[in-house]
């Protein structure tokens, strides 16, 4: 138990005891980590209206500027993009399956020619 | 949430801790009062008459309602997010004492003050601690990691305060409250040369009871090492004289015949049947005659339907309280009388949690929590 001051301290995270099980091990996971996604977008989106009056106090812009921001049609285009890749990323999962689907196709259609 | 009142030894969270932390709290709120009553409706609308249907009459018991409920997918939903709320609490709050872990010891090492500290490292922790962490704190009130830590108790001083939703109060004290109150409401003029608080944690309660009684010596006893440290330490910042050390409240190292107050706060629940006679037993011996046992626990009662008793029992089976549903099932009083108390003077005393109006969930009177109390 010698503390080790370059060492950094690790807390045990993990509650000694079973578990019981919800709907099935998987889909329990699945909703923790829901659960803890919406957690962490709460905590950005506090830190993000932090950020915003902090601005305003610090006469950068002011809230309001955020509400009347014209998006240009080149930001437009950056956003549609970034948030097209947002999607497919956390679909991946729905695309990982269809994907093998569409490959197990292909392999079969080639076996058959 | 309600606010925290800080001090020295507070593991203050920085913006996203605190963020997290608060989220924790609404969201348990939203679980509590917008999705939790909806197991009401799901059991009267469809899983009573499903089970009416198959079996021709209803439930019996909680045991059955249990088998049918923990198959609807609104009681499960609830459920599954109950427990990982429940995780989500304990992870929120430890990511702030793991960051200021180093801090809070050198800290708690300068403090001066009254009170003491006496730490038994030979002490063996009871196995109802050990098998698994209650109310899923990772590594519950007695694991060290590091020396002279005090982890568990920055912990769950924290911890508690959110789990509670801030109804323990913004001191975190409200149990001591509702003790102390009772205490004085029944024995106004009693005087307190000595009292004893057992399974004290950090001292929440007993700090409270020693504001308000400067001229009483306090000594509280726990297993937990680290949750003492903190204990200790947090006293001396909130200017509280309590003597602290660790003790199996199962053998006590008091003389006989010491104290005028023996009590505890939410520690009956969190033993086990043999543990409990053992404790009572000890009460009983380092009581002054004449002097007071006073124990607060956890609602004791079962309900009026099974239903209701039901809807208690979350805790027990998802939450790590796996003795609080043997205890609901013993008497307390025959317990008493078998440590020596009279059987005369042993009583249950319900006690309302209304002790801030409008500051708590908890509030309403309905709520109600036991107390077991007797005179030697
Ligand atoms: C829910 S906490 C009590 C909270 C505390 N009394 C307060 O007022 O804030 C339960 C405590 O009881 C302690 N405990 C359980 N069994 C014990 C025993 N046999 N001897 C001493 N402490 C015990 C645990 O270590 C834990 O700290």
């Amino acid at each position: 138990m010698a503390t080790d001051a370059k060492k950094p301290i690790k807390l045990p995270r993990t509650a000694k005891g079973k578990k019981p099980v919800y709907f099935d091990p998987v889909t329990d996971k699945l909703l923790s980590m829901i659960m803890t996604l919406m957690g962490e977008l709460s905590v950005v989106r506090d830190r993000l209206d932090t950020v915003e009056r902090l601005a305003e106090k610090a006469k950068v812009f002011k809230i309001d500027d955020i509400e009347n921001y014209e998006i240009p049609d080149e930001v437009n285009a950056v956003r549609m993009e970034r948030r097209a890749a947002y999607i497919a990323r956390v679909l991946k999962t729905v695309q990982d399956e269809l994907d093998s689907l569409q490959q197990d196709d292909g392999a079969d259609g080639a076996a058959k020619k | 949430m309600l606010q925290q009142i800080m001090h020295e030894m507070f593991p203050t969270p920085n913006h996203d801790e605190e963020a997290r932390q608060e989220f924790v709290n609404d969201f348990r709120m939203h679980l509590a009062t917008k999705v939790c009553p909806g197991s009401v409706p799901a059991y009267f609308k469809r899983v009573m008459p499903a089970f009416v249907k198959e079996h021709g009459r209803e439930p019996k018991d909680r045991h059955e309602i249990r088998r049918a409920m923990t198959r609807d997918p609104f009681y499960q939903m609830w459920s599954a997010m109950q427990r990982s709320s429940q995780e989500m609490v304990w992870d929120s709050v430890i990511d702030s004492v793991e960051r200021q872990l180093p801090d809070l010891i050198a800290k708690a090492a300068v403090l001066n003050g009254k009170g003491s500290l006496t730490l038994d490292p030979e002490l063996e922790i009871p196995k109802y601690h050990t098998a698994f962490d209650i109310h899923l704190q990772p590594g519950a009130y007695h694991t060290d990691v590091v020396q002279n830590d005090l982890a568990a108790g920055a912990v769950y001083d924290r911890g508690s305060f959110i789990y509670a939703m801030g109804g323990l109060g913004e001191h975190n004290d409200g149990m001591g409250r509702i003790t102390r109150n009772f205490f004085r409401t029944r024995f106004p003029g009693r005087k307190l040369e000595r009292v004893l608080d057992l399974g004290c944690t950090i001292g929440g309660s007993v700090c409270f009871w020693s504001q308000q009684e400067p001229e009483t010596e306090f000594h509280a006893i726990d297993v937990g090492a680290p949750c003492l440290r903190y204990g200790h330490a947090r006293a001396r910042a909130i200017g509280a004289g309590i003597h602290f050390s660790q003790q199996n409240a199962e053998a006590l190292n008091f003389p006989d015949a010491s104290f005028d107050l023996v009590m505890s706060h939410i520690v009956l629940h969190e033993t086990s049947r043999t543990a409990l006679q053992n404790i009572f037993n000890e009460c009983y011996r380092v009581l002054k005659p004449g002097g007071v046992m006073l124990h607060l626990d956890l609602q004791q009662r079962w309900g009026q339907s099974p239903l209701d008793a039901f809807l208690g029992e979350w805790e027990i089976y998802n939450n790590n309280e796996h003795f609080y549903g043997q205890l609901k099932e013993i008497d307390c009083g025959e317990v008493a009388v078998n440590a020596g108390f009279d059987k005369a003077k042993f009583g249950i005393h319900h006690v309302s949690t209304t002790w801030q109006d409008d500051q708590t969930p908890y509030g309403e009177s309905s709520f109600q929590l036991p107390i077991y109390l007797a005179e030697k």
